[in-house]
């Protein structure tokens, strides 16, 4: 009996160690980031742009909500079809290929992603630093995330349900989307989500295809190279200057803010899509 | 319906076929002896997943607009032959049959041109509720609309219409549009009923419907059972011998994997020759 106690508290502790783990480096990260901006929050960082080692961060912040909002448009729909079509008809000699080219992507650095295509579109196609290079160069990153994410979410549905559907006589598609969906669509989501936040993370990908610019977006998909926080922080923290610091920090907030910013809205989303779900319990 | 096989078999290139009618041995205690019109039947039936056969040789019949019992031990294979019957098996890796399986004369596995077409005739109730994640009226017009049951205008009073049936309505009439995992177990099982009511179904198979029932629902279930088998023919799996013994009219005893015995319920309980049918109808196997 006594020894049991002692295993038990053992056990406590070490999940306890392996929660700290996780907890600690996060927590410290976020409150670097926020002692070190804390100083420099202006409007001005917000509505002006950046020039030389000083100014704003305008034009990164909207890059980047351009850059995720195209990646969004890109990955979302061949990744999560693409999961579908890995869950349900795994049977088919597609998906094999499919699942096949899928762990080969993830498994590549992103800084070879950003190479590759670098090389083949920036200058073989002649497209230059772009918005599209980049878009590109982040889709491929994540869309085998994504896939896997969904295909994951749709295989937890319980085989209880998915029976129930063709025990009706139901079609298989419409099983997929109106018994095997809205269970999966959580699973779903948080993979979207994360995939979007590895997209905001990266930056090696995007020196090579995306590049930089002081100025604004444009509508240009080509030919025009765009700002994305990432960039401001990884090159302003490596200059001297307290000025460039700051900016650095400051970047590296917003790219914290933008991330809750994303948990909620996925969590939003969420909530109001799985009202026949939501006292579902498997 | 009756008419439609009908036209559909006489349609079909093999002629119509008429059943071997089994006559039971006529007992004093038991009545006439009753003839078996069968709606389901399976010949020479072998089923099994990968190198191993589950369902050894099984050739029987269940007779039409009665409740018929599955029993059998753990594990004597009653689940798979059940899900033989409506072709479910086939979601399952590494199955395989050979025999046949007829619906009113036609092999299931063979003529008909669309396995939907089978799971609509051969409706199913699992061994727990299993509602759609969508809303409760849904969850019975999805069928309606997949199979065209009525037209489009007529779904709402459909579903009403289908809720009533399975006593329901009182209970959920007023939140149609919410979501059915608030029901209770019990109403959500009736909720699967009717869903598989609603797409006119000659047969349903039942896999143990009341195991994760209280007393209340299952003696609704039960009720609602012995009502139906006016208009649908029901096989039922359970393990529940008096459940066997309130509600059903023929009883198929498999040991396993193989028949041990099909007969009227009365005379199975009164007079079974088989010792092993014996030890389980009065408890001391199970
Ligand atoms: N999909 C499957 N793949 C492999 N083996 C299976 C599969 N389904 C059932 N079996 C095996 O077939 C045998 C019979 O199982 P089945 O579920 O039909 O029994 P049962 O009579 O319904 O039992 P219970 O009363 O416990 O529900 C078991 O040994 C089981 O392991
Ligand atoms: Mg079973």
């Amino acid at each position: 009996m006594r020894r049991q106690h002692a295993v038990d508290i053992f056990m406590w502790v070490l999940c306890g160690i392996a929660l700290a783990l996780v907890i600690l480096p996060a927590v410290d990260i976020i409150l670097d980031v926020l002692i070190h901006s804390a100083g420099s929050w202006s409007l001005g960082l917000l509505t002006t742009t950046t020039f030389g080692e000083g100014g704003g961060l305008l034009n990164a912040w909207t890059g980047t909500l351009v850059l995720m909002f195209l990646l969004f448009l890109l990955a979302a729909p061949i990744g999560v079809l693409g999961g579908i079509y890995l869950a349900e008809y795994s049977s088919l000699r597609g998906a094999r290929i499919l699942r096949f080219a899928s762990e080969m992507l993830a498994g590549v650095p992103s800084i070879v992603v950003g190479y590759v295509i670098y090389l083949v579109f920036v200058i073989v196609f002649g497209w230059s630093f772009s918005v599209l290079a980049g878009v590109l160069a982040l889709t491929i990153m994540v869309t085998p995330y994504i896939m896997k994410s969904t295909e994951a979410a749709l295989n937890q549905v319980p085989s209880n349900l998915r029976e129930g559907g063709s025990a009706l006589g139901l079609s298989h598609s419409l099983t997929i989307r109106r018994i095997l969906l809205p269970i999966a669509l959580p699973g779903i989501l948080n993979g979207l989500v994360v995939a979007e936040a590895i997209g905001m993370g990266e930056t090696a990908p995007l020196i090579y295809t995306a590049g930089w610019s002081n100025s604004l977006p444009t509508l240009q998909l080509i030919h025009q190279p765009i700002g994305y926080l990432t960039y401001a922080v990884w090159t302003y923290i490596n200059q001297p200057s307290a000025q460039a610091h700051q900016l650095a920090y400051s970047a590296a907030a917003l790219l914290l803010i933008f991330l809750l910013l994303l948990i909620g809205l996925s969590r939003w989303v969420g909530t109001r899509a799985s009202r026949y779900t939501s006292r579902f319990q498997v | 319906m009756q008419n439609d096989l009908t036209k559909n078999r006489s349609n079909g290139q093999q002629p119509a076929e008429t059943f071997p009618t089994a006559v039971s041995p006529l007992q004093a205690e038991t009545g006439p002896a009753k003839e078996i019109i069968s709606r389901v039947r399976t010949t020479g039936l072998h089923v099994g997943f990968g190198p191993r056969e589950i369902i050894h040789d099984i050739s029987v019949e269940f007779p039409q607009n009665q409740v018929t019992a599955l029993l059998g031990p753990t594990g004597s294979g009653k689940t798979t032959l059940l899900r033989t019957l409506n072709r479910l098996n086939e979601m399952s890796s590494g199955f395989w049959m050979s025999g046949r399986v007829d619906l009113d004369g036609r092999d299931i596995y063979q003529d008909f041109s669309d396995v939907r077409e089978v799971r609509r005739a051969v409706g199913m109730l699992f061994q727990r509720p299993n509602p759609f994640p969508q809303s409760i009226e849904e969850n019975v017009a999805i069928g309606l609309r997949a199979h065209h049951i009525v037209p489009a205008p007529q779904i709402h009073q459909e579903v009403e219409r289908q809720l009533i049936n399975v006593g329901l309505w009182d209970a959920v009439g007023d939140k149609l549009d919410e979501s059915p995992f608030g029901l209770s177990g019990g109403q959500q099982q009736l909720l699967c009923l009717a869903r598989t009511l609603a797409v006119r179904p000659e047969v349903i198979l039942l896999d143990e419907p009341t195991s994760s029932l209280d007393p209340i629902s299952t003696q609704r279930v039960e009720d609602l059972v012995t009502r139906l088998k006016e208009k649908v023919t029901i096989i039922m799996v359970t393990h529940n011998v008096q459940q066997a013994a309130r509600i059903s009219d023929y009883i198929v005893f498999l040991n396993e994997g193989s028949l041990v015995e099909a007969n009227w319920s009365r005379e199975m309980f009164i007079n079974t020759q088989n010792h092993i049918v014996e030890d389980f109808l009065t408890g001391r196997m199970g």
